[in-house]
C-alpha cells in the first residue's frame, strides 16, 4: 500500500450513505451528509480501510498519476 | 450569521440522543437536538430487536405504533444444522419499528421542552481558547453558530463530532462488523422467536439473523468482520440463495457498520460527552446497541443535570466513572467471550450448539454463562479436546 497514492471514489448507485466509511477512516477524510458523500484528498493516508469495510462494495480507488 | 444559546446541544437523534434530550429538558434546562436526516428514524441501521424490560426501565411508553411484534425467545443454528432454543412463557423482547420509535423518542424530548431540528448537520465544533463552545450547524443551507455549555456527541458509528472535539474514539477496522439487511417477505420460520445462524462460511465472525416483524415479514440480515475482503451483501445473498429464499420480495435495504470490538475509554472531555454507538457502547456478543445507548443516555443525563444545577461542569466526568463502574465489567466480560467465540471452527460450533441444545440457555443470554461453560467442559467432546478445553477455560 505504501507509496501508492489514490483517490477514493463512490458509486452513488450503490452507496446508502450509511456513514460506515467515515466511521472507520482514521483521519476523518470522508464526510457523509444526509444526501452527500465527500472525500477529502489532503487527509487521506491511503490505508484502504474504507474500501474494504463498505458493506456493499460501493467504494473503489483510482490511482493518482503524476501527482505527488 | 445568527447565534443561538442552549444549555445542552446534542448531535444525533437515534436512541441515545433523544433519550438524553428528554431527560435533560425535563429537568428544566434548554436543549437542542439535531439530526442530519430529514426524517428522524429513517433510514434505519438496525435489526430492531430489543429486550422487553427497557420500556419500564427507561420510562418509554409501550406504544403499539412502534412495536411490530412480541418475541418469546431465540433459536440458534450451527453450521451443520444443529439447533438450540430458548423459549420463554412470557414476552421477552420486541421487534420495533425504528422509523416510528426514534421519531417518538424525539417527540417525547420536544414535549419536555427540547428543540428538535431534523435536516440539521453539525459540521464542526466552535473552539475558542482551546475550549469547545458549541457547534457549527448547517440547517437547510444556513450555517448557524450554536453555543452550549455542554456538547453531546450521539452521532452514531461515524463519531465525527467527538473526534472533531479532540476525543480519540478511533477504532481499527477489525473492531467493526459490517452489516447488511433486507426487510422482506419470508416464510417458514417460527415468527414468535428470533433466529440466528452461525458459521465461518455463513457469516465470518458474525451471524445471519431473522427477526420477525409479522408472520411472514422479517428483518433478515448479516454482520461480518469489516476487514473481510468480501462484502456483507455477498454473504447475505449467498445465504438466501442457499436457503432457496427469493430476493424479489424486499421492502427495504439497510446498511451500516457496528462497533463491536471495545468501548471508548474517555467518555467526557471538558464539556463534551459521547454516548451510544459514537462511544462504541454496543453489546459485543450480539452487536445490539439500543439498550446500551439508553443506559449511557440515562447516566449522562443524570450527571449533566447535576453539573448544570450546581454550575460545575467537572461533575460531567462522573458519567465516565459511573459507566465504567456500572457497565464496564459486564461489557468487558462479553468482549472476552466474543474473542473466544471468534476462534471457534465450524466443528466447534456444531459440538457446542449440539450440547447447548440440552442446557439452560437463559443463563447464556443473561451474560451469566459460567454454568453453561461448566456444562460444556463436562462433555466428552470438549473434555478430550485440548483446544476446546483451553478456549473455554479462558472464560472461567
Amino acid at each position: 500500500m505504501a507509496g501508492k497514492k489514490f483517490r477514493v471514489v463512490v458509486n452513488d448507485d450503490k452507496c446508502y450513505l450509511c456513514g460506515g466509511c467515515a466511521g472507520v477512516c482514521p483521519t476523518l477524510a470522508i464526510e457523509v451528509g444526509a444526501s452527500k458523500w465527500r472525500f477529502i484528498q489532503e487527509k487521506c493516508i491511503f490505508c484502504n480501510i474504507c474500501v474494504t469495510a463498505c458493506p456493499v462494495g460501493a467504494l473503489t480507488t483510482v490511482p493518482l498519476e503524476g501527482e505527488e | 450569521m445568527s447565534e443561538l444559546k442552549y444549555d445542552v446541544v446534542i448531535v444525533g437523534a437515534g436512541i441515545a440522543g433523544p433519550m438524553m434530550a428528554r431527560d435533560v429538558a425535563k429537568a428544566g434546562f434548554s436543549v437542542l437536538l439535531v439530526d442530519k436526516k430529514a426524517a428522524i428514524g429513517s433510514p434505519k441501521q438496525c435489526a430492531e430487536g430489543i429486550n422487553i424490560n427497557v420500556f419500564e426501565k427507561y420510562g418509554i411508553p409501550y406504544d403499539k405504533r412502534f412495536v411490530n411484534r412480541e418475541i418469546y425467545g431465540a433459536r440458534i443454528y450451527s453450521p451443520s444444522g444443529y439447533t438450540a432454543e430458548l423459549r420463554y412463557k412470557n414476552v421477552s423482547g420486541v421487534i420495533l419499528e425504528r422509523k416510528v420509535f426514534d421519531k417518538m423518542l424525539a417527540f417525547y424530548a420536544a414535549r419536555e421542552g427540547a428543540d428538535v431540528w431534523p435536516r440539521a448537520e453539525a459540521v464542526d465544533v466552535i473552539r475558542e481558547n482551546g475550549r469547545v463552545e458549541g457547534l457549527k450547524i448547517k440547517r437547510e443551507g444556513e450555517l448557524l453558530d450554536v453555543r452550549a455549555k455542554v456538547v453531546v456527541a450521539a452521532d452514531g458509528v461515524e463519531s465525527t463530532i467527538a473526534r472533531k472535539a479532540g476525543i480519540n474514539t478511533y477504532a481499527p477496522p477489525h473492531e467493526f462488523d459490517s452489516g447488511y439487511e433486507y426487510e422482506m417477505l419470508i416464510e417458514g420460520f417460527d415468527p414468535d422467536i428470533i433466529h440466528l445462524w452461525f458459521g465461518n462460511e455463513v457469516a465470518p465472525r458474525g451471524y445471519v439473523w431473522v427477526f420477525p416483524k409479522d408472520e411472514d415479514r422479517a428483518n433478515v440480515g448479516i454482520g461480518i468482520n469489516s476487514d473481510n475482503p468480501k462484502t456483507a451483501k455477498y454473504y447475505l445473498d449467498k445465504w438466501l440463495r442457499e436457503h432457496g429464499i427469493s430476493t424479489n420480495k424486499i421492502l427495504e435495504v439497510n446498511v451500516g457498520l457496528v462497533p463491536v470490538g471495545g468501548f471508548v475509554k474517555e467518555l467526557v472531555k471538558d464539556n463534551v460527552m459521547i454516548i451510544g454507538d459514537a462511544a462504541r457502547q454496543v453489546n459485543p456478543m450480539h452487536g445490539g446497541g439500543m439498550a446500551e445507548a439508553m443506559k449511557a443516555a440515562a447516566i449522562a443525563s443524570k450527571w449533566t443535570v447535576k453539573a448544570l444545577e450546581e454550575d460545575n461542569l467537572k461533575l460531567l466526568q462522573n458519567y465516565t466513572e459511573e459507566w465504567w463502574r456500572e457497565e464496564g465489567p459486564k461489557m468487558e466480560k462479553l468482549l472476552k467471550l466474543r474473542r473466544v467465540t471468534e476462534k471457534l471452527t465450524d466443528e466447534d460450533l456444531d459440538v457446542f450448539v449440539q450440547i447447548l441444545g440440552g442446557t439452560d440457555l437463559e443463563k447464556l443470554a443473561g451474560g451469566k454463562y459460567t454454568e453453561i461453560i461448566k456444562a460444556l467442559l463436562k462433555n466428552p467432546k470438549v473434555m478430550f479436546n485440548r483446544r476446546r478445553l483451553s478456549l473455554l477455560k479462558e472464560l472461567l
